[in-house]
């Protein structure tokens, strides 16, 4: 049943017979996204069985509204780390942004004027990372770990340790309410996200550039791609989403402080490569990371609902994303000693 | 000959010929490694056929034939990679597993490859040392450098071995692994196509070290698909076919045009004939005083449309790095390059693309073609924009359309486009890398090593493709290692070495003599007019 | 000039230049701060880079075999915790035991990540990442979220940190230290003088190469994690005598500091290259900066992190743009005695004897 995640992507017919088409769509269902599906569904078995709400719309879209922002930056997340990268500063500058707003919200700046600030802020962290990682040549795991550093600490020195409240209830509301049937800002952000994105990753030539980065930059290189701007329009994508979703984030709570979305970065990562993306670059899809999304979310539920507390949930999702890379190992390396018993039917393939 | 081999109990029993080379009045059972009756099957081909081969110690037994031949699979099963699925393997007439590299090692049994396997931050004396497990849990660095030494010493290169091997050339490399088998007092040495990417001057070094390995009692088992190599240095020569033993025969009892029909199983012919010059009368690329600091420097050429113009010289000549410059991945730093006369400034890649100007790059699996993804995929990708819609979409099935065309008119062998380029042989891998360059439709199209490990049919569809580009009027640089190559598809040759300009040929003055010489530095030489 | 240019490695010149940095940075300090050079501050901060210099030792081991551990945190508080515990409800056990016990857990969770890295095949920072939950998780669940408190601690392990090995003028080796520095000249000279210690090298340098030289690339690789949690199971034991009071979250964001020592160390994060005495200086240079912005007036001690954070880009961004024109002048000088040598081997051979 297990395919290795980096395996789902590869489109070629072991027979001929079987058109293009059937031979995707099987090799979906029986590989890593077949795989995510089954474990979501039975997650989804268990919490109804635990309680018959579960269902309903309104727990439902509670649900993603308790990681809206986490879900959100998960989404950009998945490009970059396909494309070949990192960023670990997406957490620290959801913090900072979130500072950043409540501390020009103090100084007196209106309240809109203060979201594009804080907007742009993100831009702007983003273009600095961009600096070092396509100027400098530095590698993106080293520049966005200093940044992680080094937003948490801006947000640190604009808010020290006081913590910011009492927002124009209209913001407040905007993180809160549902503004659009049932449906909260937040989420409709997140479902407009994820509609471009695959569009952008899947279908667009920006997103065929993302994939054969990932694969080989020196390819991409010498073929003429930009690769330089391609990862620059991600990282100022990812930091800018960041900063949209602590925003998102001190609207909901209503309040900020420094340690806002501390640590974050390890969820978001987790829900991208349990969702079978490959942490070398070059495979994956958003596909993936939406059925990862919503086995994480559930599974946080039906922990709730059986009274596990919020630590353990966090453990039992570090071992879900072990768990992710090593069945299809174990699997792999099971199937070997099978076939070396029976040499015929060896797996690999001549030179 | 001691051998009833049968190998698979369903196989129809087959002689496979004598194993060994014949030659030499010797005992027939003194195989310091034997291979007799060696299959293996994968997944579903099969990869070798009964193979059977004998090493004998003081001898270079040559192996040859096209890629997919088996060569590959045969080294990786001597070298404990694979295991076989039926045969067996006698070192010193004793049956033996060989279970792993480490295993492998232990019988006495080494490799080296095309791309040799050193450790880039340890210095030469310690990767030469670093496998040995004899020496104590402590490491004696004066006593390594020493023995290192001694050991570059026997080879009779000059190399310091306390320089980290990060800085080394590919054939100081080479050099490096060489000795590291030699200080384990190899018995085997497998030479996988030592000189693929070796100079004239590297290689004869190589030949000499390869003769003093003789000398000493090795047994060398020298794989290469440059013929003249294996004349020069083979006592007796394998040829294998589609996984099957074809003959085994002393050196001196077989000529090339046999060698070659019997790896290709039919007549190829002159394919290394010359064929007429298309060159025009327009000067499509013209070069004047390029110079890129520390690497080459006042270079200046002219490239007429239909022309075919080659850039020989020494692996280090600084060769590529002048195409390099024309195609915009190092920029030169002086000097002009104009295109059809007008002046051009080449920055970057997609500088030299919007230019007309393309690159085939050497080194196919890390700068060449993305191998996970499928042959459309990466034909596309210089000139993916002709392929969007105006959203910036793929049109996929225009891109589709295209890639088809190309295939049916590259011959790449393959069910359909859709397919990962990683899965295909080395000569359609490198149609798939002409094929995207071609799709660009360049006025000047350089290839690097156009044809540097695939295999003589692949070999000879390539240069047609060449000749093909050449007659519809296309500036064609090439460059490469191999001399034969050069003079049988050079209108015009130009000679480097160590970054400068040594002189330029016409097709009737140059002779691989002639070219040596300037190349290696032996004969200044004023600029042909 | 050009004769230092060829016998300095690369190694020697970073550990030359982090020793430049860190005499100006303790300059610039001591300006701009009354009493900089007070043996209070000397005695805080070496036992604090105790405590993070451990860490990175181990941390070192296992970023020079490609990989990295951001489990270090997690494991620090745990072995601090339940040590803390094991002495709480036993206060009679003997010192030695206490300590074996503490690095015998870390070893015991090294062993776990390095399991999974090594022989699972599971990417390192996939595992560590989901282990920094694990154990943390551990950590919670067996605390009950409930805290070890200094008065319930034996007293010879609260005066453990105060402990002197000797001083001079108030300024105290402190017990901590000693063992710190024991442990970076071991290590040193494991990493330098033992088969074992190249091997980390090797792998780190080319693993396919390795594999394809016969060296048990999966064992070294598993015994750098076993080592860096051992090495964060002693710092666990030294966090828990220093502070004495271990709650849950004891030791984290350990796991970014001891990656930023390591970086700033001079320790290439694509592995086979670096050295333990850079790291330490790393360490000491990343804790010096720390401590010293808390008592700058000039600026409020929150600016600490920003700069931390600024301080590694710089520090790499100068290490990689430095060696790459150092390297290149190396070659370049390489490739110069290289064909002054063919030449005259070729001259040699020209003429008729």
């Amino acid at each position: 049943m297990l395919v290795p995640p980096s395996a789902c992507r590869r489109n070629d017919t072991g027979s001929l017979i079987m058109p293009n088409f059937i031979k995707a769509l099987t090799d979906r269902l029986f590989g890593w996204e077949g795989f995510l599906l089954s474990i979501l569904i039975v997650t989804m078995l268990v919490n109804v069985s635990q309680s018959a709400m579960f269902l309903t719309i309104g727990n439902q879209i509670n649900l993603f509204q308790l990681s809206i922002e986490k879900i959100i930056v998960a989404l950009v997340m998945t490009l970059i780390i396909i494309n070949g990268e990192i960023d670990l500063s997406v957490a620290s500058m959801m913090g900072l942004a979130a500072c950043a707003f409540g501390w020009l919200f103090q100084i007196g700046v209106p309240v809109p004027l203060a979201i594009l600030l804080v907007l742009l802020i993100g831009a702007a962290g983003g273009a600095f990372n961009t600096f070092w990682i396509t100027r400098v040549g530095l590698p993106s795991l080293v520049v966005t770990l200093a940044m992680l550093i080094g937003f948490r600490g801006l947000a640190r020195v604009l808010v020290e340790d006081r913590g910011i409240t009492d927002f124009p209830d209209w913001f407040d509301a905007l993180g809160q309410q549902a503004i659009l049937g049932p449906f909260p800002l937040s989420l409709l952000i997140f479902l407009g996200l994820l509609a471009f994105l695959i569009v952008v990753l899947h279908v667009s030539g920006f997103g065929r550039y993302v994939y054969m980065i990932g694969i080989n930059k020196s390819v991409a290189e010498y073929s003429g791609v930009d690769v330089a701007r391609v990862k620059a329009t991600l990282f100022i994508a990812s930091s800018t989403i960041a900063a949209l979703a602590g925003l998102l984030y001190a609207a909901r709570v209503g309040a900020v402080r420094g340690d806002v979305a501390l640590g974050f970065e390890l969820d978001i990562i987790t829900m991208v490569l349990l969702g079978g993306v490959s942490i070398f670059g070059g495979s994956g899809s958003l596909i993936g990371v939406l059925l990862s999304i919503l086995i994480v979310l559930n599974l946080r539920n039906g922990m709730a609902l059986v009274n596990i507390t919020g630590h353990i949930q966090t453990g039992v999702i570090g071992l879900l994303l072990i768990l992710s890379v090593l069945l299809p190992n174990i699997r792999a390396y099971l199937g070997g000693l099978w076939s070396r018993r029976r040499p015929a039917a060896g797996a690999g393939g001549p030179e | 000959m001691p051998l009833a081999v049968v190998a698979g109990k369903s196989r129809p029993q087959r002689r496979p010929g004598s194993i060994g080379c014949d030659s030499k009045s010797s005992i027939m059972t003194d195989y310091v490694l034997e291979m007799r009756g060696i299959s293996k099957n994968f997944a579903m081909t099969a990869a070798l056929d009964g193979i059977s081969i004998g090493l004998r110690p003081g001898e270079v037994h040559g192996l040859v034939g096209e890629n997919g031949a088996g060569k590959s699979t045969l080294i990786k099963i001597m070298t404990g990679v694979h295991q076989p699925s039926h045969g067996e393997i006698l070192v010193d007439g004793r049956p033996v597993t060989v279970a792993s590299a480490q295993a492998a090692q232990a019988l006495g049994i080494a490799a080296i490859y095309q791309e040799p396997m050193v450790f880039p931050d340890l210095d030469v004396a310690e990767n030469i040392f670093i496998i040995h497990r004899d020496q104590g849990a402590f490491v004696n660095w004066r006593r390594m450098h020493d023995d290192a030494r001694a050991i570059i010493a026997r080879l009779g290169i000059v190399l310091d071995v306390e320089r980290a091997a990060s800085g080394l050339t590919l054939a100081e490399q080479q050099t490096v692994e060489i000795a590291r088998a030699i200080s384990l007092d190899v018995k085997v040495l497998i030479m996988d196509e030592p000189t693929a990417s070796l100079s004239a001057h590297e290689v004869r070094q190589l030949m000499a070290i390869t003769a003093m390995l003789r000398a000493s009692g090795v047994a060398v088992l020298y794989i290469s698909h440059r013929l003249e190599e294996v004349f020069d240095i083979a006592d007796c020569v394998t040829v294998l076919r589609d996984g099957q033993h074809i003959s085994t025969r002393p050196i001196a009892e077989v000529s090339p045009e046999r060698l070659v029909t019997d790896m290709v199983g039919r007549d190829v012919g002159e394919f290394f004939a010359r064929s007429k010059s298309h060159a025009r009368d327009e000067v499509v690329l013209a070069v004047r005083n390029l110079t890129r600091n520390e690497v080459f420097s006042d270079i200046g050429f002219e490239v007429h449309g239909g022309e075919i113009f080659c850039l020989a010289g020494l692996i280090g000549a600084r060769r590529t790095d002048v195409g390099l410059a024309l195609f915009g991945v190092a920029p030169a730093d002086e000097g002009e390059i104009l295109i059809a006369s007008e002046p051009v400034r080449i920055r970057r890649v997609r500088d030299a693309m919007a230019r007309g100007i393309a690159y085939v790059s050497e080194d196919r699996r890390k700068l060449g073609l993305a191998l996970p993804e499928s042959i459309t995929a990466n034909i596309s990708l210089p000139t993916l924009s002709a392929y969007l819609s105006k959203l910036g979409l793929i049109r996929r099935s225009a891109e589709r359309a295209m890639a088809e065309t190309h295939r049916r008119r590259l011959n790449i062998k393959t069910p359909h486009v859709g397919i990962e380029v990683g899965k295909l042989s080395g000569g359609n891998q490198q149609k798939v890398m002409l094929a995207k360059w071609l799709n660009a439709e360049p006025r000047v199209l350089i290839f690097d090593e156009p044809t540097r490990g695939i295999d003589v049919g692949a070999k000879a569809e390539v240069h047609a493709i060449i000749h093909e580009l050449a007659g519809v009027g296309v500036a064609v640089i090439v460059i490469s290692s191999d001399l034969p190559e050069v003079l049988a598809l050079a209108d015009r040759i130009l000679v480097m070495r160590e970054g400068r300009q040594m002189g330029i040929f016409t097709a009737a003055e140059a002779t691989q003599e002639n070219i040596m010489r300037l190349a290696t530095g032996q004969a200044e030489r004023p600029e042909a007019a | 000039m050009g004769v230092l240019l060829d016998r300095l490695s690369p190694q020697v010149l970073r550990v030359l230049a982090l020793v430049i940095v860190l005499i100006l940075v303790i300059l610039f300090f001591g300006s701009q701060i009354d009493n900089y050079f007070s043996a209070r501050l000397f005695n805080r901060i070496s036992t604090s880079v105790a405590i993070m210099a451990l860490i990175a030792v181990g941390q070192t081991l296992v970023v020079l075999t490609r990989n990295i551990d951001l489990s270090v945190g997690s494991i620090v508080g745990f072995t601090a915790y339940v040590t803390g515990q094991l002495l709480v409800d036993s206060p009679e056990l003997h010192p030695l035991l206490a300590l074996l016990a503490a690095i015998a857990v870390g070893a015991g969770f090294g062993a776990i990540n390095g399991l999974l890295v090594a022989y699972g095949r599971v990417p390192a920072i996939i595992v560590t990442l989901g282990t920094l939950a694990i154990y943390r998780t551990m950590l919670v669940e067996f605390s009950g979220a409930r805290s070890i408190t200094t008065a319930s601690l034996p007293d010879w392990l609260l005066e453990l940190p105060r402990l002197n090995v000797f001083s001079v003028g108030g300024f105290d080796l402190r017990f901590q230290v000693a063992v710190m520095l024991v442990v970076v000249i071991a290590f040193h000279l494991v990493l330098t003088r033992l088969r074992l210690g190249r091997m980390f090298y090797a792998v780190g340098s080319n693993p396919e190469a390795a594999s394809m030289a016969g060296i048990n690339a999966a064992r070294i690789v598993f015994i750098a994690f076993v080592l860096s949690g051992a090495l964060a199971g002693l710092a666990g034991f030294m966090f828990l005598a220093r502070f004495g009071n271990i709650t849950v979250v004891a030791g984290l964001g350990f796991e970014l500091k001891s990656v930023a020592a390591v970086v700033v160390g001079g320790v290439n994060i694509f592995g086979g290259s670096g050295t333990v005495i850079g790291v330490l200086l790393g360490a000491v240079l990343v804790d010096l900066i720390d401590a010293s912005l808390v008592r700058w007036q000039l600026i409020s001690e929150f600016w600490r992190d920003g700069l931390l954070g600024l301080l590694i880009l710089l520090a790499v961004a100068a290490d990689a743009v430095l060696m790459r024109q150092f390297i290149a002048v190396r070659q370049r000088r390489a490739r110069e005695k290289q064909s002054r040598m063919l030449a005259h081997a070729g001259a040699a051979e020209r003429v008729p004897a």
